[in-house]
């Protein structure tokens, strides 16, 4: 298959097509932004385990934060959508428009309904008392999940863009398949990053009897 | 479509498609597990390492297969993989540079 997809590409010192060649360049940068970010989170907790201080004084645990069964559904809402995804640039490749308009419209759908759910817990932890500013855990874990539903909506910007650009009939031919392969390694991307995310920052939050970060807090709700 | 839409190309696009569709059952599974395997009463550093190994799983699987690093030219790969390898190294430094006890009070959280 490399050979065929290979002999279409335009000529290249490297045999890579430089979009694809930058794409994967910076994902590659992209992974150590989020390095830092998740590094830095995990660091905090352990150094201030307890959780946050809300504005009354009331002190709160971030295992009693945490609605692991919405976080859940986030997570196979996002793997779903980069399942569609593939199965569009698939559909690209074999020059098939229309079912690579079906398939990017359910990555679109899926990647709106994951941040609908992120805007959901951001909110529902506001109003519970965790800003960006009151504790040390509010403000990594604010950072790096925004950071993260940031990428997300960039990349619900530029599918929304390809799919209506499809209907001009110039996303078509190699180029339009390559355009739509380097938007799809971008979305797999952000996918790869919550398969890290809900393991680091949502699950181990679950683990032990006294809690990962031994704030000797029970996990039963 | 420049590239050239032979049989064999087609078949190759159909493979790859059930590919896809296993990759993506086998993931849902593995999520699943991980959701079940945090209310299991293992000891912490077991149920920790089957985290991180069914996470590594999910990873690769994905760039692997999804985003094509196992049928595209190997250089796209080793480009990743040294920035993978860097964000790793990074994380292993600042967890061993903060790698003291709690500092945390009930004044100061």
């Amino acid at each position: 298959m490399s050979q065929v997809a290979e002999s279409s590409h335009a000529p290249t010192s490297t045999g890579i097509d430089h979009k694809k060649l930058i794409m994967w360049l910076f994902l590659a940068s992209d992974c150590m932004f989020f390095g830092t970010l998740i590094s830095t989170h995990l660091i905090y907790r352990k150094l201030y385990p307890t959780g946050f201080t809300d504005a009354e004084g009331h002190q709160h645990f971030v295992q009693r934060l945490f609605d692991i069964e919405l976080t859940s559904f986030s997570t196979f809402i996002l793997l779903m959508s980069s399942f569609l995804m593939a199965l569009a640039v698939s559909a690209m490749h074999k020059g098939q428009i229309k079912s690579f308009r079906r398939n990017v419209l359910g990555v679109i759908i899926f990647g709106l309904i994951f941040l609908g759910c992120q805007v959901y817990e951001f909110t529902h932890f506001y109003h519970m008392g965790l800003t960006i500013q009151n504790s040390v855990f509010g403000s990594t874990f604010y950072v790096l999940t925004g950071t993260h539903g940031t990428h997300v909506a960039i990349g619900v910007l530029w599918l929304i863009l390809l799919y209506f650009y499809s209907f001009t009939g110039k996303l078509g031919g190699h180029v339009g398949a390559l355009d739509v392969e380097v938007a799809g390694l971008y979305w797999h991307f952000v996918d790869i990053v919550w398969i890290i995310i809900f393991t680091v920052v949502y699950l181990i939050e679950y683990l032990g009897p006294n809690g990962f970060w031994g704030t000797g807090l029970p996990i039963a709700k | 479509m420049s590239a050239p839409l032979t049989k064999e190309f087609l078949a190759e696009e159909v493979r790859r498609y059930h590919h896809f569709i296993t990759l993506a059952l086998w993931l849902a599974a593995i999520t699943g597990v991980e959701i079940v395997l945090i209310f299991i009463p293992l000891p912490l550093a077991v149920i920790f390492t089957l985290l991180c190994l069914l996470s590594a799983v999910k990873f690769f699987a994905v760039i692997l297969w999804f985003m094509h690093l196992i049928y595209d030219h190997r250089l796209l790969f080793w480009v990743f993989i040294a920035g993978l390898a860097l964000a790793f190294a990074t994380f292993t430094a600042l967890l061993a540079l903060f790698h003291v006890d709690r500092i945390d009070t009930k004044w100061f959280s």
